[in-house]
């Protein structure tokens, strides 16, 4: 099947929730109030680090109106997204870890008491030392210890070595070495977690709705904090507004709100405040890179070593994987024959980082990216010629075992490169205007699930009857990245129906079909081949009946625009819902099942400790590519930069939706300028945080919008389920690089600092000036 | 996050306004656009047992202006009325360009001229155009009416001159001189919702050749507790011809007399530098407007 | 604290409801009145999630007192379709340009949106940036926010709704 022949795929239709959400009637977990529920609130910690060495809160249990209490000592199960690494509690026992870190919840029957009865909770610590660097961390690991079981104060390190980068350095005709810094942000969703527990002590049976990306991980911690077996626990995902990595794991609000409910026998809703959303953070990792790339004398990359130490705060989370992705994100889109990663995750006393849109790329890749600029320049020639001489092509494998496909990388590199007109502007801009470029690429999936198994990753039901219509089952979460209206569209292409026709049930644990969750850029591949799958059983079956009721071959027959044809005789053709009423009228409901299964690689087996050096992460079935050419205005008086345009293209396979692939990049790209140049959450020497709000949390606003003028390439990826790759994290990858060449090239001063504020640069110029009068 | 427990009272007249401030004295605050208010209440940085709204006195309202007197805003109109009255665009420019850059469309909608200055932020957007632009306030109270410059109500960080039983009831602002113009602007890091790092206003009269500076003000905001007017920008500027030498000069000194601290939003040293450079750049373009007039 | 029995009128429908002074709106307008539609992002006038116009101006719910609301119109993003359900032509633009994602800075968008083009019926582009600039939204990066609001005054001005 080729894209040319798609009805429903390669559509930009508008999204089957936009009406709903429009008009405010799209229902978020905090618009939802059941039957006596009560209200949950978490009092939090005002140390960064200390013993717990006491909590009375009889006083707020004898307040009028409060319900229960609970501790951390209730369900010291430690929970984690990644079982080997779980080390997370519900509410902290004995020991806090960063500031604002939740040790007591209350349920009240209303929220005006809870927030009460919060005042009246009496804890007693034992201030710790407070470690906020993760060098002075690993410093003073002897003396301060965040976590009993990592006496260096490191959650894990590991090295990787592909190939021998000594040797291959050691013939580089050019060879930099350089080290990055990049700053600690959080995802900013507008919606704050929020989550509602109903507990039946009668039947025992636990239902949760909760502002999440990732209902089964949140489904299994559940189980493992409530000692509750997952088959008496129900998810539900009501409308969620954004994740971006940041719902991507359990929150306390989850746990309190089912401990409570569990405890006052009454539903429960605990809706955190915008400065608990960023007291638990989960954000982007800081990480404080070395590289050093080697080139041969045409320029071709021979080696790449890299060492990073990534900060990330008081707990596990998604570090492991962030930390790994970090070092296997060094081998694309760039042909890299020899490598070496040395990476380490350290404990501090600060909100845990976690997983955050294009997790583990857009550290390295900033790094990477700036120094094949700088490369060109040694070298003395344009880096568009650099990149496009080192860029993969299809069916490229990595000498990490990354293997690629299908890649459009250079037709994007192309792309932007012409439409921005950056050879002609590129080193002659007059001062103080710049313009730069920068590729990347995320992964389109995983390829393992986080605890060790080998089932299919997503599962898809089909139902099909004459009352019913087409119902497609699955447990996915539409965070608000269009996961809905993009499977509508796969099923009834497949089906040959519209899209429209096409009921959606998603986002339950019980209603849905298994689904891993909204990460990794996975749900648009992931669900397509489980829909393929699901709707070729069906059409097997409707084929059958059609063909006898058009008296031709059910073989010879196609199902289109609501239609079947016969492919030889056009003129034999039957309304595809008459097929339907003769099969339901007959047979009953139809239904299809397809299940997906990420493609194994030869030679890694997990149950038997077989792996890529230590991580297989960063393994996908497919890879989406992006490249971007951005120009900036920087005013050398104030330091300011300004975003003037983006050009971006990108490979995103075949886009399922133009229209939502268009607001994906564009959605990357602010979300990621923001990053560059305002975002940073700030800490004081005790690890309070300085700016726990949008106030002074700088997000970019309507303001800030510069020109984007983005491209989707003409791609198909004829492995992929519907010719279909990432959007969504791919995009996010060359914002940071590209705005920083710009910069260079507008005042000649390389950043390896994030964000780039007014102060840095004014700082820079001052110096350079300084540099050039001697 | 609940406020504390207040009574809230509605007057509808002035009178009834200054007979309830009188009489809840300092337990009472007055409730004017919220948007610095219902903040600090939120934070329980204060706790009030009155709230005192006066929305609701029309007396407090409004813009006037009579030509060659001057115009008189009341306290408690609202920021986008201020924005987008034709007279404070053509009058006084300062003041527009200030009011459009406060906050977000929201915000200027909710916001008062008044609690502008009350709230008595550094960073405060409109005390430092209406400093430059010599307004003074009207303070009234049921005892009676006073007037002062408004330099001499704020006394520093949420700090004022009223005392209890008054409210700040209007500003009047004096006619423009002939051939003059005022200019702000602000630094911050995004290009809306910013808490000004530094902000400045300019205002500049003209003598009848068009190139000597016959009278000048500069009010810096957020390097100094209150607005910052400076003495020595004038000095150098005032019965001279307008000269870039001079402006660096100017712009120079100005930086010189600024008290900036550092804090999340930027550094001292950034700060103050950057008063150097919004000097430079708003004398420039108060001259060349004052030039057009 | 005694609570007072208020009249609000929300989108031509005058609600009574029991408050306290301290009661905000956004708070009241959820979960007393019982229309979700208004969103809570952060509860300190940063992001524009909770903006409802009254008397047509928008403001921020969640540093409002609803108290304060007595006697004036409050509008919601449920009061923006018409009586038979169809959409505003704000509303209609952000669907078919692809200005929603996930929904949660929409109908605070919307509104603020909507006082744009009451006071401003054919904004350009940087007019539009500037007037929705209090509104927050992490998804879309604006741009299609942008286009729809920009298509939507064209219709409006049109005359095929009002």
């Amino acid at each position: 099947m080729n894209s040319r022949n798609f009805s429903q795929v390669g559509r930009s239709v508008p999204r089957i929730d936009g009406p709903a959400k429009v008009k405010g009637e799209a229902i978020y977990t905090d618009d939802m109030v059941l039957p006596r529920m009560a209200y949950g609130k978490i009092k939090r910690s005002p140390y960064a680090h200390a013993l717990i060495k006491k909590i009375d809160y009889s006083k707020a249990l004898a307040l009028p109106g409060v319900l229960a209490v609970i501790t951390g000592e209730e369900a010291p199960n430690k929970w984690g997204i990644v079982p080997q690494t779980a080390n997370e509690v519900a509410l902290a026992v004995h020991k806090v870890r960063f500031h604002g870190e939740g040790v007591a919840a209350v349920a009240a029957i209303d929220e005006e008491t809870a927030e009460a009865a919060l005042n009246l909770i009496e804890v007693e610590y034992e201030p710790l030392p407070v470690l906020l660097d993760p060098f002075a961390s690993m410093k003073r690991a002897k003396e301060v210890r965040i976590h009993e079981e990592a006496p260096d104060n490191i959650l894990h390190q590991a090295e990787q070595l592909f190939g021998d980068p000594d040797k291959a350095f050691a013939g580089c005709a050019y060879i930099l070495e350089k080290e990055f810094h990049t700053s600690y942000v959080n995802h900013a969703f507008l919606e704050p977690h929020t989550s509602l527990a109903s507990y039946d002590p009668q039947s025992g049976q636990l239902q949760l709705w909760s502002s999440t990306q990732v209902p089964h991980y949140l489904h299994r911690q559940l189980s493992i904090v409530l000692e509750m077996p997952m088959n008496r626990i129900r998810v539900t995902v009501p409308a969620v507004g954004g994740g971006f990595g940041g719902k991507g794991e359990a929150s306390s609000a989850d746990f309190c709100a089912a401990l409570l409910s569990r405890k006052t026998g009454r539903p429960v809703r605990v809706t955190y405040e915008r400065s608990e959303v960023f007291a638990t953070n989960k954000g982007r990792h800081p990480c404080h890179m070395k590289m050093k790339i080697g080139l041969d004398k045409d320029g071709y990359i021979q080696a790449v070593d890299f060492d990073n130490t990534l900060d990330g705060g008081a707990y596990a989370g998604w570090g492991i994987v962030v930390m790994f992705y970090t070092a296997s994100m060094i081998h694309l889109p760039y042909r890299v024959p020899n490598a070496r990663a040395r990476v380490r995750r350290v404990y501090t006393n600060k909100p845990t980082c976690g997983a955050m849109r294009g997790l583990g790329g857009v550290q390295p890749r900033y790094a990477m990216e700036c120094m094949l600029d700088e490369l060109a320049e040694m070298i003395g020639v344009s880096p568009y010629e650099l990149k496009m001489k080192n860029a993969v092509e299809s069916g490229y494998r990595s000498v990490s075992n990354l293997h690629v496909p299908h890649t459009e990388f250079k037709k994007c590199l192309q792309t932007v490169v012409d439409k921005s007109g950056y050879l002609e502007k590129h080193g002659k801009l007059p001062f103080g205007k710049g313009i730069g470029l920068a590729g990347g690429y995320y992964i389109s999936g995983t390829a393992y699930t986080l605890y060790l198994s080998y089932k299919p990753h997503t599962t898809v039901l089909i139902r099909l009857d004459t009352e019913g219509g087409v119902t497609l089952h699955c447990a996915a979460a539409d965070i608000g990245q269009g996961c809905n209206t993009v499977m509508a569209q796969m099923a009834a292409e497949a089906l040959g129906v519209r899209y429209e026709d096409v009921h959606v049930v998603s986002g339950d644990t019980e209603l849905g079909t298994f689904d891993l969750g909204s990460f990794a850029s996975r749900l648009t591949y992931a669900s397509g081949a489980a829909i393929k799958e699901a709707a070729k059983q069906i059409n097997d079956k409707l084929f059958e009946v059609a063909a006898g009721m058009l008296g031709c071959r059910a073989d010879q027959l196609e199902v289109k625009n609501c239609r079947f044809y016969s492919t030889f005789e056009p003129d034999k053709t039957i309304p595809w819902e008459k097929v339907v009423d003769v099969y339901t009228n007959t047979v009953g409901t139809l239904t299809g099942i397809g299940h997906f299964s990420p493609p194994r690689l030869k030679g890694i087996d997990l149950s038997r400790g077989a792996r890529v050096q230590g991580a297989n992460i960063g393994h996908s079935p497919t890879f989406g590519f992006s490249a971007q050419v951005i120009e900036v205005d920087v005013d050398v008086e104030t330091g300011k930069v300004r975003v003037v345009k983006v050009t971006e293209a990108g490979d995103c396979g075949q886009a399922v939706n133009p229209m939502s692939v268009e607001g994906q990049v564009e959605g990357s790209i602010m979300f990621t300028l923001g990053q560059a140049l305002y975002e940073e959450m700030k800490m004081d020497a005790d690890g309070r945080m300085l700016n726990p709000s949008l106030h002074d949390y700088k997000v970019p606003t309507a303001m800030e919008l510069p020109e984007i003028d983005s491209t989707i390439v003409e791609s198909y990826d004829p492995t992929a389920p519907f010719g279909v790759k990432e959007s969504g994290e791919g995009p996010v990858q060359p914002t940071i690089p590209a705005i920083a060449n710009a910069v260079y090239d507008a005042i000649g001063v390389r950043f390896t600092e994030l964000p780039i504020t007014p102060e840095k640069v004014l700082k820079a110029l001052k110096e350079k000036k300084e540099k050039e009068k001697q | 996050m609940y406020l504390n427990h207040f009574e809230y009272y509605a007057p509808r007249t002035a009178g009834e306004a200054f007979e309830l401030v009188g009489r809840l004295g300092d337990q009472a605050k007055v409730l004017a656009g919220g948007t610095d208010l219902m903040l600090i209440l939120k934070e329980k940085l204060i706790k009030p047992q009155y709230l005192i709204d006066i929305n609701g006195v029309k007396e407090f309202q409004g813009i006037a202006y009579a030509a060659g007197k001057g115009a008189v805003i009341g306290a408690a109109t609202k920021i986008s009325e201020v924005e987008h009255s034709a007279i404070i665009r053509d009058k006084y420019f300062a003041l527009y360009q200030a009011a459009g850059e406060l906050g977000s469309v929201q915000v200027r909608a909710m916001a008062t001229i008044g609690g502008n200055s009350c709230h008595a932020s550094p960073a405060a957007e409109t005390p430092t155009p209406l400093v430059t632009l010599r307004a003074r306030v009207v303070i009234k109270s049921a005892a009676g009416e006073r007037q002062l410059p408004l330099e001499d109500f704020i006394l520093g960080n949420r700090k004022t001159v009223l005392g209890v039983g008054e409210i700040l009831t209007g500003f009047i602002l004096p006619e423009p001189a002939p051939r003059s113009a005022s200019r702000y602007a602000y630094i911050g890091l995004r290009n809306a919702m910013e808490i000004d790092a530094v902000n400045m206003a300019v205002n500049l009269v003209l003598e009848d050749d068009g190139r000597t500076i016959k009278d000048l003000r500069l009010v810096m905001g957020s390097v100094a507790p209150r607005p910052l007017i400076s003495a020595e920008v004038p000095a150098i500027l005032v019965g001279q011809e307008f000269g870039s030498e001079l402006v660096g000069k100017a712009a120079a000194a100005a930086a010189g007399e600024a008290r900036p601290i550092s804090d999340i939003r930027a550094s001292a040293e950034y700060r103050r530098e950057m008063v150097a450079v919004l000097a430079r750049r708003l004398l420039q373009e108060a001259f060349d407007a004052a030039r057009e007039v | 604290m005694k609570k007072q029995l208020i009249q609000l009128e929300i989108n031509n429908r005058v609600y009574e409801v029991p408050v306290n002074p301290r009661d905000l709106l956004v708070d009241v307008i959820r979960k007393k009145v019982g229309l979700t539609g208004t969103k809570k992002g952060c509860g300190q006038g940063d992001c524009g999630a909770c903006t409802v116009l009254i008397d047509g101006a928008p403001v921020l719910s969640c540093i409002t007192l609803a108290i304060a609301c007595q006697g004036k119109k409050i509008t919601t993003i449920e009061g923006l379709a018409d009586d038979r359900g169809n959409l505003h032509p704000i509303q209609q633009a952000f669907v078919d340009h692809g200005a929603v994602q996930c929904g949660f800075c929409t109908p605070g968008m919307i509104l603020t949106a909507k006082a744009l083009l009451d006071r401003n019926p054919q904004p350009g582009e940087a007019e539009i940036k500037r007037g929705i600039a209090g509104n927050i939204c992490r998804c879309t990066g604006y741009k299609k926010i942008v286009e729809a609001i920009s298509a939507a005054a064209a219709t409006i001005s049109k005359g095929v709704v009002k």
